[in-house]
């Protein structure tokens, strides 16, 4: 990928990574095959948005469901957040999970 | 993958040790009959004061566990699938762990991907909001 593209990529895309990740990412990314353009048009989900769902509505396990954990949304949506102390948690660790479940996403591409 | 497995056994150990410590709490709590009681360990209830979807569902594994299956049904249905899940659970990670194999987890796994298929997922949602639906009428 050129180098601008990448730029590009970092400069609207990076929230969406963790900062330790970025230049892994970069690096990778100036070696990657973009022809068709497949990785600037990923969409990824925004950590700040999750983690306003997982305040209002993470004790109904909304937020696992929506960065793919259905398993563990259902868990935690039948024990009612786990018991709100899970919900609570969740809290905390809702942004990072994003993240790397968009790291995840974008891994495939990368190698 | 194994850190996967690990990780996955370790929560849903975590939650069904919670699970039964909750229930014993209840059942130490009011031996005889935990159904005259509120639900006070709901999150949502207490912050909004509207029942979630699972609210009742401890009234109703007590119920089960005392054998009057059709109030169980009334507190709430959830009750049978959680009940369940306490007895499996605990055998299925040990049995795992024991024979070093990941039958759980693959299983897991099959389950969390149909469950993403629309086919499944429409009708679990309608019936997921069914029974909230019926909680708020009820006025758990």
């Amino acid at each position: 990928m050129e180098n601008y593209k990448v730029d590009l990529f970092l400069m609207t895309k990076g929230k969406y990574f963790k900062s330790h990740h970025l230049m892994e990412i970069r690096e990778r990314l100036l070696r990657a095959d973009d022809s068709r353009g497949v990785i600037q048009t990923m969409q990824f989900h925004d950590p700040v948005l999750l983690l306003v769902v997982s305040i209002l509505v993470g004790a109904l396990g909304i937020d696992r469901f929506m960065i793919g954990d259905t398993g563990l949304g259902v868990l935690k949506l039948i024990t009612c957040g786990g018991f709100g102390i899970w919900a609570i948690i969740d809290w905390f660790l809702i942004m990072d999970l994003t993240k790397d479940k968009n790291m995840e996403k974008l891994q495939p591409f990368l190698y | 993958m194994l850190e996967k497995r690990n990780r996955l056994y370790l929560l849903l150990a975590g939650v069904c040790c919670a699970g039964y410590a909750w229930l014993l709490f209840w059942l130490w709590q009011n031996p005889l009959s935990g159904v005259t009681r509120l639900a006070v360990g709901c999150f949502i209830k207490n912050v909004t004061t509207m029942p979630c979807p699972s609210c009742g569902s401890t009234q109703s594994v007590i119920c089960i566990l005392h054998g009057e299956f059709l109030d169980a049904i009334y507190w709430n249905p959830l009750g049978f699938v959680i009940l369940s899940g306490l007895v499996i659970m605990p055998v299925w990670i040990m049995f795992d762990l024991l024979l070093r194999k990941q039958t759980l987890f693959m299983t897991y796994q099959k389950a969390e991907k149909q469950l993403g298929t629309r086919r499944v997922a429409l009708p679990l949602i309608i019936i997921v909001i069914a029974n909230w639906a019926w909680n708020i009428t009820k006025g758990i």
